[in-house]
């Protein structure tokens, strides 16, 4: 993966996982028998997030694949759900409504991060085809 | 809570957009990043000012206070990934036995300090908007 791509990836976790660890510490904290399910969701983003960040800046390809397809998942199920079975959420998750209330970035981020993840993965698999990439790994 | 809500955020609120707009101009112009790190220099100072004039108000009392020393946390935390380029910096990645270490090129570093730029603009913004929107449901 590109490494301009890369740190900005790892950037944009890392603002949505502190946000997401954020808000779960307080809803756990404050107000966790409210809504048990939608917090501990919440943490569980939180803990995603942070996972993701890290596999992308250590160059952990599969773990971070793994981590934002169950992002995705997470999001889409939590999302359809929100509007299926209104009841089961007394309160919001970072994931209520495909994260409309984080601007969509929850939604949005991990089909890009899966795209470039997957990208990468093929670029890496036919072999580099810039001769002399700047952004390179360092050479060992 | 006044001072917060007359001075500060509006002060955050374009500090963000000029942050915003000088990440645009350093990804289309990669010399701007001069002037981006002398931004990113001014982002410590407003941020500081931003979490004194909160702590001036928690200070003051009637304010939830879980959350808003978790706003003021976030403020703080999003300042070391200003200029999170210079990780990428060969002096840098040569301290780090990680051999999936980016290395990057100055133009590069100027491309990634511009794009975070953006993203911190966005989220800073965000913090000072929902610490507003704290106090004023306290008035």
């Amino acid at each position: 993966m590109n490494a301009i791509v890369r740190i900005t990836l790892v950037a944009l976790y890392a603002i949505l996982g502190l946000a997401a660890a954020g808000r779960s510490v307080v809803q756990i904290t404050t107000k966790f028998s409210e809504a048990p399910l939608a917090y501990s969701i919440s943490l569980l983003s939180a803990v995603l997030y942070a996972v993701i960040a890290v596999a992308i800046w250590r160059g952990r390809d599969k773990l971070a694949l793994w981590g934002t397809a169950v992002e995705l998942t997470g999001v889409i199920v939590v999302g359809t759900l929100g509007y299926v079975e209104s009841s089961w959420w007394p309160d919001e998750t970072v994931w209520t409504g495909f994260g409309s209330a984080y601007g969509w970035v929850p939604l949005v981020l991990p089909i890009a991060a899966l795209v470039l993840l997957v990208m990468g993965r093929r670029k890496a698999a036919t072999g580099p085809s810039d001769p002399a990439p700047a952004s390179a790994a360092r050479e060992n | 809570m006044e001072f917060f809500e007359g001075y500060i955020y509006p002060l955050v609120l374009g500090f963000s957009a000029l942050l915003a707009l000088t990440g645009i101009v350093t990804l289309l112009w990669i010399r701007a990043h001069r002037v981006l790190t002398w931004v990113v220099t001014a982002a410590y100072v407003v941020t500081l000012i931003e979490v004194l004039a909160i702590i001036n108000a928690l200070l003051g009392g009637g304010i939830p206070l879980v959350i808003t020393i978790g706003y003021l946390l976030a403020a703080i935390a999003l300042m070391p990934l200003l200029g999170i380029g210079r990780l990428g910096e060969p002096d840098a990645a040569a301290e780090d036995p990680d051999p999936n270490r980016p290395v990057l090129a100055p133009d590069q570093i100027a491309r990634v300090d511009g794009a975070v730029a953006i993203i911190v603009a966005i989220a800073m913004s965000v913090v000072a908007w929902r610490v507003f929107e704290i106090f004023q449901g306290v008035q």
